[in-house]
């Protein structure tokens, strides 16, 4: 009892030991749930509300991608390679058109994000990507 | 002479000065509680496409995937596409900021992945549904 007493004062020590166990278990807590994921993304425009859809009177260019994943744009059979030069020569001709990227529900996904990033590399505005009916 | 002196008295008290180590710890503890995002990570593998117009995404908050066969997974779990958007909401509920980023594996089938990015377009206003592109 005296001891106790008398030992606080004189060292005027607090025990840090719960203070650490509580301080390493939340250290832990954070260090086992953090996540450091990092995403890189690419905008990608989903379709247009189907009401004002119809009344598109600005003339577009077409990719179409279809079920086995060939690309046409504007009815023209295209290589992967040669669609950024078909879309620019679109363009060209039409310099107020819109792009429209129609895919195939069976169309891989991977061919509609390649399409979308030549759009992005050949500057084209009001892009958008639609389902072909089908 | 003041050394052995203060030798005894430490051998004595068996005592180490753990505020040094208490203040690297508390940093240590609060960097992470700063960086701590709580992502429910969708749990599927997914095969991105590489591209050249990418553009990080940060703060993350919502991961949604569609593997492989064309199934979208959330926080661990296919969900069916009408509840897609039910589920978006309740992720908005705790992370009201982060950005939604759509992991679509290259494999996918389009349809999905159109109907897909119409629902986050209705629910969350995004003007641009970003696509995850470059594998880990």
């Amino acid at each position: 009892m005296r001891g106790r007493a008398s030992r606080p004062s004189d060292e005027a020590a607090v025990d840090l030991t719960p203070m650490l166990d509580v301080v390493f278990i939340l250290l832990i807590f954070f260090i086992v749930t953090s996540t450091f994921i990092q995403e890189e993304a690419l905008g990608a425009e989903p379709p247009p509300p189907q009401t004002n859809a119809p009344s598109n009177p600005a003339p577009a260019i077409i990719v179409y991608i279809d079920e086995t994943d060939q690309i046409r744009v504007n009815r023209k059979l295209t290589d992967i390679s040669a669609v950024r030069g078909g879309m620019e020569r679109a363009r060209a001709e039409n310099p107020e058109s819109a792009l429209i990227i129609q895919a195939h529900p069976e169309a891989r996904t991977g061919t509609i994000i390649e399409v979308r990033d030549i759009a992005y590399d050949a500057q084209m505005e009001r892009v958008n990507i639609v389902r072909s009916a089908g | 002479m003041a050394r052995k002196a203060r030798e005894a008295a430490s051998s004595a008290e068996d005592d180490v000065n753990l505020t040094p180590m208490l203040d690297v710890v508390f940093i240590l503890l609060i960097f992470f509680i700063v960086t701590a995002q709580f992502i429910r990570e969708p749990g599927v593998e997914i095969d991105r496409v590489d591209v050249n117009n990418k553009e990080r995404q940060n703060p993350l908050g919502i991961l949604i995937a569609i593997d492989g066969n064309s199934e979208i997974y959330m926080n661990k779990q296919v969900v069916p596409l009408s509840e897609v958007g039910f589920r978006i909401r309740e992720l908005r509920e705790d992370n009201p900021k982060g950005r939604l980023v759509v992991q679509a594996d290259s494999e996918a089938q389009a349809g999905v992945l159109i109907d897909l990015m119409e629902v986050v377009n209705e629910v969350d206003n995004l003007g641009r549904v970003p696509l995850s592109v470059v594998n880990q």
